[in-house]
């Protein structure tokens, strides 16, 4: 018995249908565009080829869903709500070419959760470690971030430490080079940036997710490895590239 | 999550898993997640066969390592796999989809989640299977061999083993692990006291409770407590049985869901394919048919195809097409955003050639303009009229014609064939400059053959293809011949549109046809005539060079005027004479006896934006044919991209397409995430209830297990429900229940446990969230050992909780030093009272111990223990009787210590054995042990009134006292009736 018969006549598991009209309404759209338009497109392979795992954390406040918010929208999130479980988000970067799906892990940073968002470090190939330059509580607890990071992850994942709200200027607690230091010390890469100007943003992200790259191109993140947090999409094949064979000719003549 | 990733990591070369699901397998009650993964090999012969791998799997599979084989089941010729539904009863919105999976040596089912990615998931495995088609060879299944040793490790159990797999079901852990019972047990408790009450010196009423004490007895816990939980597995025994038989279609219920899976297949084989689809690769006809005509078919195929509920998931969807679909028809949107126009010259040449072979030297038609054309459009027709061109489409004039062409075209450009195409006579080429080729993409050609028997040598070929981001169709047709044929013409033409289609490069969009491109160039023998002047007159005319009048009676043109053909077409003017008819060799009108009339049959039209036409004429000079070549140069305006621009388009679209995603990441939000149970008092229901709120994505909630724990939440907590559906913009209620039952009080009392809990309220394919519990339980001596209540003088609730946890971990083993603590009493002074409240008042109770208690008294007498307010109590005897008896049950180590449980089963009936080992007991639990045995024969003394003896005493305390070590197996009739036995001989020996 497949999917049952009508959708207007009796119980039917397809009832739900008509609860969509919308989305029906834009596929529909979509499918028209595509049947209609006028020139088709040349096939290119506008996905990504690889899928990197990334986990925020850092205390409560330092502003990891506002990175996050900010990377994703380009848009600062003037009020966010304490994050109060696991958010996610996704973006695909392009890295020497290659597309990247960036699955981003926001995690709630409260201490009391902490036992809980351990467990979603695994598998992750990137970290970004932050802090909040105007509060040095924030920077003083790197170490047990760091701590967890390198407990709960491969040796090969790449941590990012992150100053933010580097727009608070006058309010610095923090300066640049301790942090720079600690980043160096413990082999971090490292940068000040602000979810509300969208400063140094991008770059975090990218940079880290270069590096990942560049560690899967060099060979010492071995995608086959367990929690390499890094998945490789094999292209689809792609067909209808530019042909002068002849084709076979079509028979039906209409005798 | 994409998990066909997860898998594909751990295939060989070649093997490749098309899609993946999770669902339950569900074995008899046990339902355990299983990674479905669909793999096709494809074999070096061609031909491909599938196999369904089936994976035990962490919790989000990311990589290989999250997963491990279970199984493997080839997809043969009697592999089925197909959807049950519940005969009858209705489809609840967003249940899981069960589906059966048979084969000829096993039978599986399934409960997979809702939604399209399952519904994608069926349809994948529908079209995997091979079919009946005799001719296809069987598939053999040679690549699974290197998987062979793992599946030799789990051998396909019979299909009678799964059904008696025990305890296997997640959910027994709950029951047996002492949960407490649901909320509808426990009313449902006071129901059945109430219902026995109102037949209470019924003549049944004995029978009744006889019944009850026996389930009492085995089950060893007092009567409702015991009630309760009874209530709730057989709610449960019987909702999995319902489960069961409803997913198979089968009406009879087995509420031991020991039916036997052969039984409820509904109907044996179902996945029957309709074999004269198979040779088509189109998804609406590999699917499975069950006496369903035709277009029942096509209808279930279309609403199964528009399940896709929403863009996330389609974006999520682990076919990648999608996106691109999306990426695509933006980009043609966008379009004016990157591209800009750029004119191309276009060479566009008609032939009629009679059949001829080349003669002589194409370049006066081919290279009379100066400029080299970037694009050649060549067209002939009457290539060759030989039978063999007819009847074996094969002629050595294609060749000619083409080296011919070739040969002749402009010297100032080298150029490169794109496309050949020839339909028996009617030929048209394609040819590009080399430095184009490049740009030239989406080649396709087609040809149409129009008319009836004895005229099929008309029609036309075509050749589609996109230049830079133009589209472009370019038509060469030949047309019905004879002057009074220009009906048949007009049919031909519109036969040409509506039958050219061309494929398009994904193979899930529709054909494309002749008028969906952005130029189209149409030229050929149209044979439309000069009507209406007889031939002399034609003749004159063309002698004066009168061109515009004769034009006035040229078919084509008025046929255009009435929009009878050519519509949106557009003809340059007419300034060379008609091409038709010639004696061949020579410039002279036809002087055959058929004598016909002069005629423009040779024409080129275009349609299409920013197409401006340089020049239009016909060459003389050629005399091979009864026709004369017309060529037409055309400037074409062709959108072409600016890279940079192109880019940042792209970028932005996909910038937005990720927005889109991750608008359409399921979201709810949750009226309450803080829950803070105050004063948690024992056996004592506390309910706190949130409200989710969905957002626009439908989606799958659930509360996850936290790595290493077995559970959601706690022993004591519960949610309700703690998974479901949501539509979009809906709301649900989740109770969140806790009770305290005898298992988990002990670790409260001395602090090991804390009512705190963090419960995480998972999404599917989305966020997580966390919820925070929080309060605090008030100690009580239920579910405190014998001997803390012994130390304790004051009653619990006085003791301040340091105390309490001290005396609660304190080792059961150490014996009073007498240093630190005063004198501890004999017995717990909450059981003297209890006890010494039944002596007084009712060792003459009719049923005592037999009849249920209150709920409302319990929690009185319970509070009066707990606060030492004792005086206070008043409550039924049965109540007190119940309590006494909840006591003794909820003991962390029985009055008989476990250590001594087996000793007492097997002195059993050697009374002064019996006393033997009852005096190594820890004093305290002695002195328990011989209180009750008095206060018991003390109740027998009044048998006359109480209606007790020795032996249901003996049935009642027995698996209380003695309580097996092993915990809540269920006792063998043997041990319990030595259990009984042990404290019968108590009851009949004074001490």
């Amino acid at each position: 018995m497949y999917p049952s018969a009508s959708v207007d006549s009796g119980p039917s598991r397809f009832i739900y249908i008509h609860l969509y009209p919308l989305h029906q309404i834009i596929l529909k759209q979509i499918s028209d565009i595509i049947s209609s338009h006028r020139a088709t497109m040349a096939t290119a392979p506008y996905n990504y080829s690889y899928i990197f795992k990334y986990i925020i954390i850092g205390d409560m406040g330092v502003g990891k869903s506002c990175l996050l918010h900010q990377f994703t929208e380009k848009k600062f999130m003037a009020d966010c709500p304490h994050t109060i479980g696991v958010e996610f988000g996704t973006r695909i970067i392009e890295v020497s070419g290659q597309k990247i799906k960036l699955q981003i892990w926001d995690t709630a940073g409260q201490e009391r959760f902490r036992a809980v968002t351990r467990s979603y470090y695994r598998g992750a190939a990137g970290a970004l470690m932050v802090y909040d330059i105007t509060r040095r509580s924030t920077y003083n607890h790197l170490s047990s971030w760091l701590t967890d990071a390198r407990n709960l992850t491969n040796p090969n994942t790449v941590i990012i430490l992150i100053g933010n709200k580097a727009d608070l200027e006058a309010q610095r607690d923090v300066t640049y080079e301790e942090a720079k230091q600690f980043a160096e010390e413990n082999g971090l890469l490292f940068l000040e940036a602000s979810a509300k100007t969208g400063e140094n943003v991008e770059d975090a992200f990218l940079e880290a997710a270069k590096k990942i790259y560049q560690n899967i191109q060099d060979g010492s993140l071995d995608l086959n490895a367990a929690e390499s947090g890094v998945q490789h999409k094999p292209s689809a094949p792609q067909g209808g590239r530019l042909t002068s064979e002849p084709q076979p000719q079509r028979e039906g003549c209409g005798c | 999550m994409d998990q066909s990733v997860a898998i594909q990591e751990t295939l060989a070369d070649g093997e490749y898993c098309i899609i993946a699901v999770q669902g339950m397998l569900c074995e008899g009650d046990s339902r355990q997640s299983r990674l479905l993964g669909l793999v096709r090999y494809r074999l070096e012969h061609g031909g491909q066969e599938h196999a369904l791998f089936l994976y035990t799997h962490r919790r989000m599979a990311i990589t290989g390592d999250d997963v491990s084989l279970d199984r493997i089941v080839p997809v043969s010729r009697d592999f089925t796999l197909e959807e049950v539904s519940p005969d009858g009863e209705l489809y609840i919105l967003g249940s899981d989809v069960t589906v059966q999976l048979d084969t000829a040596e096993l039978s599986l089912m399934f409960q997979l989640p809702f939604g399209s990615h399952t519904r994608m998931f069926l349809q994948e495995v529908a079209r995997a299977c091979p079919g009946f088609d005799p001719v296809t060879p069987d598939p053999e299944f040679r690549w699974l061999s290197r998987y062979r040793c793992t599946q030799l490790q789990s051998q396909l159990p019979t299909p009678h083993g799964w059904n008696s797999a025990p305890g296997t079901w997640p959910g027994c852990a709950r029951i047996g692990g002492g949960r407490y019972p649901s909320r509808n047990g426990l009313w449902g408790l006071e129901e059945a006291r109430s219902g026995a009450g109102s037949v209470l010196f019924g003549g049944g009423a004995v029978d009744q409770t006889g019944l009850r004490l026996a389930e009492v007895a085995r089950g060893g816990g007092p009567l409702w407590g015991r009630s309760g939980r009874r209530g709730r597995r057989d709610e449960e025994v019987e909702e999995a049985g319902r489960e069961m038989s409803a997913a198979a279609g089968s009406r009879e219920r087995d509420s031991a869901g020991n039916s036997h899976f052969d039984d409820l297949r509904p109907n044996g084989k179902g996945l029957l394919v309709d074999q004269s689809s198979w040779g088509q690769d189109k998804p609406e006809d590999l699917l499975p048919r069950q006496n369903k005509s035709k277009s029942e078919i096509t209808d279930m195929v279309r609403s199964s195809t528009i399940t896709v509920s929403d863009k996330a998931h389609i974006l999520s969807m682990q076919k990648f097409g999608l996106r691109d679909t999306l990426v695509k028809s933006e980009l043609v949107q966008k379009e004016e955003d990157y591209t800009y126009i750029q004119n191309f010259r276009f060479f566009v040449g008609t032939y009629n050639v009679n059949g001829q072979s080349p003669k002589e030297c194409l370049r006066p038609w081919l290279r009379h303009s100066v400029e080299a054309p970037d694009v050649y459009c060549v067209g002939f027709q009457e290539l060759d009229l030989s039978k063999e061109a007819f009847f074996f489409q094969d002629t050595p004039k294609e060749e000619e014609w083409f080296k011919a062409v070739s040969d002749c075209l402009h010297p100032g450009a080298k150029y490169a064939k794109i496309k050949l195409i020839r339909l028996v006579g009617i030929m048209l080429l394609l040819y590009v400059k080399e430095e184009h080729a490049a740009y030239i993409s989406e080649v396709e050609a087609e040809s149409v053959g129009t008319g009836i028997m004895g005229r099929m040598n008309k029609g036309g070929v075509a050749i589609r293809f996109r230049f830079h981001n133009t589209s472009i169709c370019v038509v060469n047709s030949h047309l019905a011949a004879h002057t009074e044929e220009c009906e048949r013409r007009n049919q031909d033409y519109k036969d040409i549109c509506s039958r050219m289609q061309f494929c398009q490069v994904d193979p899930g969009l529709p054909p494309l046809t002749i008028s969906k491109h952005d130029v189209i160039l149409w030229l050929g023998d149209l044979n439309y005539r000069i009507e209406e002047l007889d031939v002399e007159k034609v003749k004159k005319l063309i002698e004066e060079k009168a061109f515009q009048t004769l034009y006035a009676y040229d078919q084509l043109k008025t046929q255009v005027a009435a929009k009878a053909v050519f519509e949106g077409f557009t003809e340059g003017e007419l300034t060379f004479q008609p091409t038709y008819k010639y004696d061949t060799g020579s410039d002279d009108w036809d002087t055959s006896e058929k004598c016909r009339a002069p005629a423009w049959c040779d024409r080129i039209l275009w349609k299409g934006k920013n197409i401006t036409q340089l020049s239009y004429q016909s060459h003389m000079a050629l005399k091979t044919s009864d026709h004369k070549p017309v060529s037409s140069v055309f400037d074409i305006g062709v959108k072409v991209r600016n890279e940079e621009l192109y880019r940042k388009t792209l970028e932005e679209i996909v910038r937005s397409l990720d927005k889109m995603e991750n608008a359409n990441i399921p979201s709810v939000s949750l009226s309450k995430r803080e829950f803070c149970f105050q004063n948690v008092k024992y056996m004592q229901l506390q309910v706190e209830s949130f409200t989710i709120h969905n957002g626009q994505v439908p989606c799958r909630f659930e509360f996850i297990n936290k790595p290493d724990e077995q559970s959601y939440c706690k022993q004591w907590l519960n949610a309700n429900p703690s998974r479901g559906f949501l539509l979009p913009d809906s709301t649900i209620e989740i109770e969140l229940e806790l009770f305290v039952n005898k298992s988990t009080a002990t670790k409260l009392n001395s602090n090991e446990d804390k009512i705190e809990d963090i419960l995480v309220l998972h999404l599917d394919r989305g966020k997580d969230y966390f919820l925070s519990v929080s309060g605090n339980y008030l100690p009580s001596c239920f579910g405190s050992p014998i001997h803390t209540l012994c130390y304790m003088k004051e009653p619990i609730l006085d003791l301040p909780l340091e105390t309490v946890r001290e005396l609660t971990l304190r080792p059961l083993w150490t014996e009073d030093d007498g240093s630190q603590l005063e004198n501890p009493m004999e017995i717990p002074k909450e059981l003297w009272m209890m006890v010494d409240y039944l002596y007084r008042n009712a060792v003459q109770q009719e049923d005592l111990f037999q009849q249920p208690g209150l709920r409302s008294e319990f929690e009185h007498v319970r509070d009066c223990l707990d606060t030492g307010m004792i005086d206070t109590l008043s409550a039924s005897n049965h109540s007190v009787a119940e309590a006494l008896l909840l006591f003794l049950e909820s003991l962390p180590e029985p009055v008989i210590c476990y250590s001594a449980y087996h000793n007492c089963l097997e002195c059993s009936g050697n009374y002064t054995a019996s006393k033997q080992v009852i005096s190594t007991l820890p004093t305290f639990h002695k002195n328990v042990f011989n209180y009750l045995m008095a206060f018991l024969q003390e109740l027998l003394k009044n048998s006359a009134k109480n209606h007790l003896d020795e032996n249901i005493l003996a049935s009642i305390f027995g698996s209380l006292l003695l309580r097996n070590p092993a915990g809540h197996q269920k006792l063998e009739m043997v041990e319990k009736k030595k259990a009984q036995e042990f404290i019968h001989q108590f009851l009949c020996n004074s001490p």
